[in-house]
């Protein structure tokens, strides 16, 4: 236990570090590199606008993310656990997975109706990869004994993937499902950085437009205190459903 | 599936008739795994299987079961060719093979599910596991039990299936002296009452001669089945009678491990 909390020393060392470097700065670049005093203030201030914000990013996230999740596992499993789909499978995937979804995000919000649709749309495509890559490989490395155990109890196919492969990809598919979570914050606020009214990353791009770096750096942190309580739930979700896998 | 029944069983026989099966290794050297097997088995009848360690017992119950093609020969069960692995033929692995992420009794059950069966037959994964002696175990996980307890638990989940030819790889392996005289004592009970067909690898060879109608003995380089010795004697059966005895010592005989008291001169 002790351990684990001296994670927990790191934050207050860091906001001692940054108050240090901001006082020493020449009080011309001060308004570049606000004081954590002023910045806590313009967190305080800005609260109520930032949950609104959040409740904003929430509605994009959420959908975005569990709609990659539903469809990288459907899609994944049934490819990984069959040789031909993945040998088909395999140019694609090593084409598009690595191109930064990132570069979809202005064509997107073109092509789309609203800029919530195409939000949620990129997040997707930034989440679904990662998740489906592991759902892939989880499939296709099920260990051989649990395939002719299921084959001797007297599995079809779709059972055998319901019953086994799914669960066996499992590790697989959280350890995606924690880098698509990220890559779905990044994608969430890359969006909100170039076609939204509301949310953490316009909340963000709104104050720097105006230089009030305080606001702006509040912003940042109360994003960052989003995304890791967002991943918290993630490996708390994963150590309750991998119980078994020690 | 299959009720209890009375007199003698009338499925389950198996035949098998010039089986071969080589693996090629990664390094291409070429493994003759099953040279030339030939068996016939009778519906109901319980075979043991003894033989050194590489010789060819697991992958032969592993043909059997259908879970590899051969390169040689026929396999059937009630005539009609074994293509490929099926409900009626259960097999229990050498070592057991549970769903790690299963509980006990949903391990047991498993087979019945993927068959939706499991409601009518619900009952009988209790049975099944009160038979192996897990009943208080049913909500622990594998990674919870120990390796005689697993072992058991796969036993019943191949029971609970109620197959007409039962193949078991070493099932009673990693049990201590009296569970596995307890637990070959309930085979026998279940294969009467079910008068399942039952082929069973043995390391053991007081085991093999407890157990079977006949011991068949296979040998490796080339592997082949060496000989096959008949146990007459009518069940149930005495584990200390002296034909026992002179079995043992005939399959010790054949194993190579007879000893050397019968040839003086290596002895001090
Ligand atoms: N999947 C496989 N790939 C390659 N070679 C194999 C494979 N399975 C078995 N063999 C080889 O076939 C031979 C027989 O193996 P098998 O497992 O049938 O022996 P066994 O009689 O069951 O031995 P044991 O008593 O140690 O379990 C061995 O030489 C082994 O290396
Ligand atoms: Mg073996």
């Amino acid at each position: 236990m002790p351990h684990r909390l001296s994670g927990l020393l790191l934050f207050p060392l860091l906001v001692g570090v940054w108050a240090f470097v901001a006082e020493i700065l020449p009080p011309q670049s001060r308004y570049l590199f606000p004081a954590p005093l002023a910045v806590a203030r313009a967190l305080w201030e800005s609260l109520g606008v930032l949950w609104q914000g959040t409740v904003a990013s929430m509605m994009i996230l959420i959908p975005g993310y569990i709609l990659a999740v539903l469809a990288a596992v459907l899609f994944g499993i049934p490819v990984g656990a069959t040789t031909w789909a993945r040998h088909f499978f395999a140019p694609l995937m090593r084409v598009a997975a690595p191109v930064p979804p990132t570069v979809y995000v202005p064509y997107a919000i073109a092509l789309l109706p609203t800029f919530r649709a195409s939000a949620i749309f990129v997040v997707f495509i930034g989440a679904f990869w990662p998740v489906f890559l592991g759902a892939v490989s989880g499939a296709a490395t099920v260990p051989e004994r649990h395939r002719d155990n299921a084959r001797v109890l007297g599995f079809g196919r779709w059972e055998y993937w319901r019953r086994v492969a799914f669960h066996a990809a499992l590790p697989a598919i959280f350890n995606g499902m924690g880098v698509g979570m990220a890559m779905a914050f990044i994608l969430l606020t890359v969006a909100e950085l170039f076609g939204a009214n509301v949310g953490l990353g316009h909340f963000v791009q709104y104050y720097a437009d105006f230089a009030d770096y305080p606001r702006m750096v509040a912003g940042i942190i109360y994003t960052g205190a989003v995304t890791f309580s967002a991943m918290t739930l993630l490996a708390q979700l994963q150590k309750r459903m991998l119980f078994w896998n020690i | 599936m299959v009720a209890p029944q009375t007199g003698a069983a009338t499925i389950g026989a198996i035949n098998i008739r010039g089986v071969k099966k080589t693996f090629t290794h990664q390094d291409g050297s070429i493994i003759e795994a099953l040279s030339n097997v030939d068996l016939s088995v009778a519906a109901g009848e319980f075979i043991t299987l003894i033989g050194p360690s590489g010789c060819g017992k697991s992958t032969l119950l592993r043909a059997i079961a259908g879970l590899h093609p051969v390169d040689a020969g026929e396999l059937t069960l009630d005539g009609e060719p074994i293509t490929g692995p099926a409900a009626e033929r259960g097999l229990v692995f050498q070592d057991p093979l549970l769903f790690p992420w299963l509980n006990i009794h949903d391990n047991v059950a498993f087979g019945l599910k993927a068959r939706h069966l499991y409601r009518e037959h619900k009952a009988e994964v209790g049975q099944f596991l009160k038979l192996v002696g897990l009943e208080t175990f049913g909500k622990s996980y594998p990674h919870q039990l120990s390796g005689g307890m697993q072992q058991r638990a796969a036993l019943a989940r191949a029971l609970v299936n109620q197959p007409s030819v039962l193949l078991l790889d070493e099932p009673l392996g990693a049990l201590d002296a009296f569970t596995r005289m307890n637990m070959q004592d309930e085979i026998i009970r279940i294969w009467q009452e079910r008068k399942t067909t039952m082929i069973m690898v043995t390391h053991d060879v007081d085991e093999a001669v407890y157990l079977a109608d006949r011991v068949v003995v296979m040998c490796p380089r080339p592997a082949r089945i060496e000989e096959i010795i008949s146990v007459k004697r009518e069940r149930p059966r005495a584990r200390s009678h002296p034909d026992f005895l002179q079995l043992r010592g005939k399959l010790l005989k054949i194993l190579d491990f007879g000893g050397q008291e019968r040839e003086p001169e290596y002895r001090i």
